[in-house]
């Protein structure tokens, strides 16, 4: 009899016990409903085995006793969402930096484009050659010109800088890749620790699934546990970057020793920058470059890399590389080049004297002065120009000065609105110009060249086609790439939300759960304290009777 | 069981709030540039659109041309037609001279008036359009027939002489492109048009004023300003007279009727490139408005529906987020 007694006793405290113990976890789970990277978790609950049958032959059990505490998560939804994470973070930077670029070739009608300033350009040098020696006219041929210059230099500036900006942030992701890296690696560490030592690491865990989502955004990675519970983390081609309490780190050069050959130039004349691997560590001198490896991964990291363009240490010229940023930028500049050499030719009306091999300018201003070789679109330089000397500007001479990009050096040839060469020369025999001052005969070249095609050189392939199809293509490819990453972006953010809404699902406190929970667990509680009170009652009863 | 947590009934109704709001402020910003288009990324047709912006920027552009073409060549008709007068004013005072029944001393008194005439005929040779000599050529900063004189007379109207300057340039026409495939001469070198009408004038005044003009029909006159010997040379005066007649028959055939209906046909040229431009024009902005405007009707339905819904995502997130089942226990 007595014996049943201390059973109800023992097995009610242990009830409130573990309901106490319930009801602590609840209170946890709602004190952390906000917090994130906060996993629901769970107290394993379960009978207590009953050492000995009583009166020989009933096992009636000894109440319930607490088993591990366990967080509600699934591998497999946390990492469905580090990969939408990874997805979100390139098209996302992806899709803002395009915007950027977008905005270079606006369509609204007002402000200046490249597209707008060279048809106003062609507009005002055709006005001139109705009549060439007004000053007025020739104004403002000079002050469209200087709007075309104005125009192609900011437009490439633009694109240039977007480049440059992309490579602070290159540096910038990097810092904080390494730094979830050491991260990782030290809460690698305390999670064996506790767990060696029988301690939950809930939190550790619950902290780390945090950074790593985190990391997803920035790099793609595959994570493997390990038996003692450490994660390993890898990178898209296998180097691993955290191996159990290692931090490995990545870093940015612009000198790697491994190149030999050119370092590649950028858009704005600087030095591409390299991202590496160092197996070392931090501080160890970088082993391998891992550009081409993280750039045709995911994340943030990806889609700047891919944005900003790759080239190699073979690689001496910006456009050679590959990228949307160097894709539009190299049409800005194809459009300099032909300006440089088409326009200025025609402008020259450069004459070849046989024998000589010469060209002599056969146009002039309208104080009867031929114009320069570079006179009607020039570049700033201060060397040589026209480096075979043989007075036509071409592309050849172009890449004798060096310079891997003109549109930001580009200016007019000529100051001075008396200086545009509106006329030909009367002469036909070459020699001394013989010129009109009514005389639009240049002027009218210059502007017939609008409607004849042109080529434009990217990359090697010529576009051939008029400067407005040109422009105008350029402006189909940029609307076209942009809104493929916008839909890209929205299918990414889609998807994330989707991988969310799933990991939340499972993980994610959920307060009428808990409430209900804690009703459950209240009334369990009550219940048992009630079993106490009776178990007190049938001891007064028996002592009672005696 | 699917589990609906805090957090994503939150994110849910976050999103979806936000989308609206996104939705309602790319409609407003619609309503208020009244393009649908502001960007390439905005409409599959960007490069068409930029394609036809330029187009009526080219087109307005050639419409300036065309403009000021057309009150040029206008002018100039009027010129022509003036110089035209004054070939037939000649002609009928030659037609009375050459009657031999008129003495020469009659015939000097008509002398005065074909002077007046000449003068007045190479001054329209000489004409301006706005500072620019208009039969200059390309050489249009200085007249194209500049005052000399004959060493004889010693004074008075026959004395002076107008001579072509043929400087370098003048026999050059200026033209300018009117449309993209369409170019209009502008002028014509003076000598083409007047070069026979000022000689025949030159010739007719100097005979009836009774001194010869050597050598004819062109070139370098003589300035001997050997004068008639009357009545010796009374027929000669009389055939020189003729000569001028026909000289002025071929000024208005072979040179101020044929400019006059080149004239014409220049300015219906640019009457036809005006009506394919204004055609171009129209077209393109009715592409271009339907490819870029945006509807402003269906835009104020479209924003007075994303308000409402916006609306609507609001009052569920306030009753939702309200809902609690502490009020319950």
């Amino acid at each position: 009899m007595v014996n049943f007694t201390s059973k109800i006793l023992g097995n009610s405290v242990s009830a409130m016990t573990a309901q106490q113990a319930l009801l602590a976890n609840s209170s946890n789970n709602i004190a952390n409903v906000n917090t994130p990277g906060y996993t629901r978790r769970e107290i394993d609950i379960q009978t207590r085995a009953d050492p000995m049958a009583v009166d020989g032959v009933l096992r009636i059990g000894s109440g319930v006793q607490l088993g591990e505490i366990r967080r509600i998560t699934n591998e497999f939804l946390e990492g469905s969402l580090r990969a939408a994470g990874a997805k979100q973070g390139k098209a996302e930077v992806r899709n803002e930096y395009l915007g950027r670029v977008e905005n270079v070739f606006n369509l609204t009608g007002s402000g200046l484009t490249v597209g707008s300033a060279l048809n106003e350009f062609f507009s005002s040098v055709n006005q001139i050659s109705r009549d060439p020696s007004n000053l007025d006219l020739r104004l403002d041929v000079l002050q469209r010109g200087e709007d075309l210059v104005t125009a192609i230099s900011t437009a490439y500036r633009d694109i240039a800088d977007t480049q440059s900006e992309l490579d602070q942030r290159v540096y910038q992701e990097v810092d904080s890749i390494n730094s979830i890296a050491k991260d990782l690696a030290t809460l690698n560490s305390f999670v064996a620790q506790r767990e060696a030592a029988g301690v939950s690491a809930v939190d550790e865990r619950d902290q780390r699934d945090l950074i790593l989502n985190k990391l997803a955004g920035k790099v793609s990675f595959k994570t493997l546990e390990l038996p003692n519970g450490m994660m390993n983390c890898y990178l898209e081609n296998g180097f691993p970057l955290v191996s159990e309490t290692t931090a490995r780190q990545l870093s940015v050069t612009t000198a790697p020793s491994f190149a030999t050959g050119n370092l590649p130039p950028s858009l704005g004349g600087g030095i591409l920058s390299y991202v590496t691997f160092n197996y070392g560590g931090e501080g160890a001198p970088a082993h391998l470059d891992l550009t081409q490896v993280l750039r045709n991964g995911e994340g943030s990291l990806a889609g700047i890399l891919q944005l900003r363009g790759y080239a190699d240490v073979t690689n001496s010229s910006p456009f050679e590389a590959d990228g949307e940023l160097v894709q539009m930028a190299s049409r800005i500049e194809a459009i300099t080049r032909t300006l440089l050499t088409t326009v200025n030719q025609v402008y020259l009306g450069a004459d070849e004297h046989p024998g000589t091999g010469i060209h002599e300018p056969s146009s002039a201003d309208l104080n009867g002065n031929p114009p320069p070789v570079f006179g009607l679109f020039d570049f700033a330089f201060s060397g040589t120009k026209d480096a075979d000397g043989n007075g036509l500007p071409t592309l050849a001479d172009l890449s004798s000065t060096g310079i891997p990009s003109f549109s930001r050096l580009l200016k007019l040839g000529f100051s001075a609105a008396a200086e545009f060469a509106a006329a030909r020369d009367l002469n036909p025999t070459g020699g001394v110009l013989s010129v009109s001052p009514g005389d639009g005969r240049n002027a009218q070249a210059i502007a017939e060249l609008r409607t004849q095609p042109q080529n434009f050189l990217l990359g090697g392939v010529a576009f051939t086609g008029t400067f407005d199809e040109f422009y105008n293509s350029s402006v189909s490819t940029i609307g076209n790439l942009k809104a493929a990453s916008q839909t890209e972006y929205e299918v990414a953010r889609q998807a994330y939300t989707v991988a969310e809404v799933k990991r939340d699902e499972f993980s994610s406190v959920s307060l009428d759960e808990e409430f209900a929970n804690v009703i459950k667990f209240q009334k369990a509680f009550q219940a048992s304290a009630r079993m106490i009170r009776t178990a007190s009652e049938l001891i007064d009863t028996i002592v009672g009777l005696l | 069981m699917r589990r609906v947590s805090e957090n994503q009934n939150v994110r849910n109704l976050v999103t979806n709030a936000l989308e609206n709001k996104r939705r309602l402020n790319d409609l407003s910003n619609q309503l208020t540039t009244g393009l649908k288009v502001n960007k390439p990324s905005d409409s599959v047709d960007a490069g068409s659109i930029a394609r036809y912006q330029t187009l009526i920027a080219k087109v307005d552009s050639y419409g300036t041309n065309i403009a000021q073409t057309k009150s040029f060549l206008e002018y100039q008709d009027s010129i022509v037609g003036q110089s035209a007068e004054i070939i037939v004013r000649a002609k009928e005072i030659a037609q009375q001279a050459a009657n031999e029944t008129l003495n020469s001393q009659s015939r000097a008194q008509l002398a005065e008036e074909v002077f007046q005439l000449r003068d007045q005929f190479a001054s329209l040779a000489n004409s301006q359009y706005q500072g620019r000599y208009v039969y200059g050529g390309t050489d249009d900063d200085d007249p194209p027939y500049d005052v000399s004189t004959y060493i004889s007379p010693a004074s008075g109207p026959a004395k002076v002489r107008y001579a072509f300057d043929g400087e370098a340039g003048t026999d050059i026409s200026k033209s300018v492109k009117v449309t993209d495939e369409m170019s209009v001469t502008l002028n014509t070198p003076a000598n083409e048009v007047f070069g026979s009408g000022l000689e025949a004038l030159e010739r007719l005044s100097r005979a009836l004023a009774g001194v010869r003009t050597f050598p004819l029909p062109s070139g370098t006159p003589d300035g001997s300003g050997h004068e008639y010997v009357f009545p010796d040379e009374y027929h000669l005066q009389t055939e020189h007279i003729r000569g001028a007649i026909d000289l002025l028959n071929q000024s208005r055939d072979v040179e101020l009727i044929p400019e006059r209906v080149s004239l014409g046909g220049r300015l219906r040229r640019l009457e036809t490139g005006q009506a394919l431009l204004d055609l171009t024009k129209n077209s393109a902005k009715e592409v271009l408005s339907r490819l870029q405007d945006a509807d402003e009707t269906e835009v104020a339905a479209n924003l007075q529906q994303a308000q409402t819904a916006l609306q609507a995502s609001y009052s569920v997130t306030a009753k939702i987020l309200r809902m609690t089942i502490l009020d319950y226990v």
